[in-house]
């Protein structure tokens, strides 16, 4: 009886140990992955415009204007920026949404088709 | 007995060590605390326990001291004290603002609230002090201040200094150095993660290279924000998490052409000055205005320039998929009508095909929906007043029927639509529609159905852009309108009953992102023909068959500023009546 638990004892152990050297233990303390999502903006899109994550994922968004100065404003938040015009830069900006849709659009008047530059996070459980 | 000075001191430091815990921390443990205030734990202990029976603080036995709010008053009270006194010795008494942290320390002890009160008044009542640290009111109300660090502002983004939140001497001397102090206007220009560094462009293009440490010290608002911040009233600063945007902007774009037709003089002409401005009631509903200047000079009903009022409507915006538009609208039709800011195509003037098969500018009184569904599936439907067939010419085509929202005639309006698909980054695929009855100047009144399909594809990526755009128009009865205008005018006009036209362009930025700017080359390759199609008994004009060859670069020394040059071959079916060639110069600009 005491070999046993003592041989199933070593297994667990070993078995942890496998597990957390191929990485498959994640403990939960663990710092929170960033999604980097990239979005180029030119008169009047935006690419991608309709982004899906899971809520609570904590978003760094790299936005990248291929032509004039833009803005991004996620309507109903802080989130408002200007992005610089082609070759000026990439603006970054942080965001982590809870469950819902978040319309974001063009905040800095682009052109004739400006009202068009709109996109969407779908936030998901 | 405890002394005034040093319970204020505790109340500084639980209050200063409280502001920097962890969302969610409430209390602030008592090793951190006594580390703060420089005394061994249990004095710390000693000193909270007092401070609880006086009703400053809340004290938890192993867990750590949070301020009261009659604590947290009489803390905000002691730095309201601080932080004025610091700003009174540098702006009154030329202190240096790396060694008043010092004297402050002594003196906010001993100074009467009179004195206070009047130093505030004498200096304007100050909202910061020398650092950018918010001063307390005298009820010991803060302001909220927002802000990032320079390691999480945007880059290349113009910010201003607000905070510095550390006071050490040498630190702040640094600071003053490198011209970092608040107030300051600077620029992240790249972040290195892995090196620890943050390469700054500061006054006069002075670039700086400061240690991460160093970067998440300075905290930063983006110049905009902070314009609207200070420009707002207090009360509403306090009240608003993010600042409002503008509500009313100014935009345009100009053109500005040479252009010398094979054996004729060269002319100059303002072609295009053109003014944007939009209004938003509120987030939700929007006004955008376009008012255009044509050549630059009208009077009266001399052949010369237009005044055109080119948009001028109302967005409703409900959702991202559905948004109702009213008002003077651009036809959704094909690349250029909607996206024709000079900077953004190659060429001095726009397509031959955007022009005499799609008579771009088109825009008209009406109203309609538009949006987008999916990743990146874009519609736009509208109604709107109908082409006039009474002013269709041969060479033009449909051109000159646009009624521009002139007490348009509506009694039966067309239809028009766009689908868009951008496939991936750069890649836009386009189709377009129209079709109305065109008749209605004819007495006795006769249909005139005119429709037209368009199709177009457009690929800018890396320097690279190529499109491909395919248009064709029906005139229905063209043969009775042929004869109904022969009779008011007393020559027959020949109209076609199609016209067709494509176009194929490519583009390369051969010189890209440099700080000289940019150069592109293209060439360009249009066939169009205004009587494709002719109506029983009609013979087209061949000199109306017609392509071209376009080439030409751009030089863009900003990427809002395009100078343009470019030579265009003409060339027709007929042996008798030439197109001639020209070469054109532009210079445009969008801000």
């Amino acid at each position: 009886m005491r070999s046993c638990v003592r041989t199933c004892s070593v297994g667990i152990i070993v078995a942890a140990l496998l597990v957390e050297g191929t990485g498959w233990l994640v403990p939960a303390a663990r710092a929170q992955e960033v999604r980097v999502i990239e979005i180029a903006a030119e008169r009047f899109t935006f690419t991608p415009s309709e982004i899906r994550v899971k809520a609570g994922t904590q978003l760094e968004i790299r936005l990248q204007s291929d032509d004039t100065a833009h803005g991004f404003h996620i309507v109903g938040t802080d989130v408002d920026v200007e992005l610089p015009k082609r070759g000026r830069g990439i603006t970054t900006v942080s965001f982590q949404p809870t469950a819902g849709r978040y319309t974001f659009e063009c905040s800095k008047l682009c052109g004739a088709g400006h009202e068009f530059m709109r996109g969407v996070i779908i936030a998901t459980d | 007995m405890l002394t005034s000075s040093t319970v204020e001191n505790y109340l500084k430091a639980i209050y200063g060590g409280a502001a920097r815990l962890e969302p969610g921390h409430r209390l602030l443990p008592m090793g951190q605390l006594a580390s703060a205030v420089g005394v061994a734990p249990g004095t710390a202990t000693t000193m909270v326990k007092a401070l609880a029976e006086s009703g400053l603080v809340e004290y938890e036995p192993y867990s750590g001291v949070a301020l009261t709010a009659a604590g947290q008053k009489l803390a905000a009270l002691v730095l309201r004290r601080h932080r004025l006194i610091e700003l009174f010795l540098v702006r009154v008494m030329g202190y240096s603002w790396d060694e008043v942290h010092e004297e402050a320390e002594h003196l906010e002890h001993v100074v009467t609230d009179r004195l206070i009160e009047r130093i505030d008044a004498m200096l304007g009542r100050p909202e910061t002090d020398p650092h950018g640290d918010p001063i307390p009111n005298a009820e010991g109300l803060v302001k909220t201040q927002e802000g990032q660090t320079l390691l999480s502002c945007p880059l290349a983004t113009v910010v201003t200094v607000t905070r510095i939140i550390d006071q050490d001497k040498e630190f702040l001397r640094f600071i003053e150095q490198h011209q970092l102090k608040p107030g300051e206007s600077i620029e992240v220009e790249a972040r290195d993660a892995a090196a620890g560094s943050v390469r700054l462009r500061g006054k006069n293009d002075q670039r700086i290279t400061i240690g991460t440490r160093a970067a998440s010290k300075l905290l930063v608002q983006v110049a905009h924000v902070l314009l609207l911040f200070l420009l707002a009233t207090p009360a509403l600063a306090q009240s608003t998490r993010r600042a409002e945007p503008a509500r009313t902007n100014l935009s345009g774009y100009m053109d500005f052409h040479f252009n010398k037709p094979e054996f004729q003089d060269g002319s100059l002409d303002f072609h295009r000055f053109v003014l944007l401005v939009t209004h938003s009631f509120s987030d939700r509903i929007r006004f955008v205005g376009e008012l255009e200047l044509e050549h630059a000079f009208v009077e009266g009903l001399e052949e010369a320039g237009e005044l055109e009022l080119e948009q001028a409507y109302v967005d409703f915006l409900f959702t991202r998929s559905f948004n109702v538009r009213a008002g003077m609208i651009l036809m959704p039709i094909g690349i250029i009508n909607e996206r024709h800011e000079p900077p953004t195509y190659y060429g001095v003037e726009r397509p031959f095909l955007d022009t005499v098969i799609v008579p771009s500018t088109w825009f008209e009184a009406g109203a309609g929906i538009h949006g987008e569904v999916g990743r990146g599936w874009r519609y736009r439907a509208f109604v709107a007043a109908p082409l006039n067939a009474a002013a269709f010419s041969a060479e033009e085509g449909v051109r000159e029927g646009r009624q521009k929202g002139a007490e348009a005639n509506a009694g039966r309006p067309a239809v028009t639509g766009r689908i868009e698909y951008v496939a991936y980054r750069g890649l836009t695929l386009g189709a377009s529609a129209w079709s109305g009855k065109s008749g209605f100047e004819f007495r006795p009144r006769f249909d005139v159905p005119v429709s037209l399909v368009e199709t177009d594809a457009r690929y800018s990526r890396r320097g690279l852009e190529l499109r491909g755009q395919f248009a064709q128009v029906w005139i229905d009865n063209a043969g009775l309108l042929n004869d109904a205008l022969a009779l008011r005018v007393g020559v027959n006009p020949n109209i076609g009953s199609a016209l067709r036209g494509f176009s194929l362009e490519s583009g390369y930025r051969v010189i890209a992102n440099t700080a000289r700017g940019e150069v592109g080359v293209f060439t360009r390759y249009e066939n169009f023909d205004t009587q494709y199609r002719m109506p029983a008994g009609y013979v087209p004009l061949l000199q109306l068959d017609r392509d071209a060859w376009i080439v030409g670069a751009t030089y863009w020394p900003d990427p809002d500023v395009a100078v343009k040059v470019d030579y265009s071959i003409v060339r027709s079916q007929s042996a008798v009546v030439r197109a001639p060639n020209s070469f054109n110069v532009g210079l445009g600009w969008w801000f």
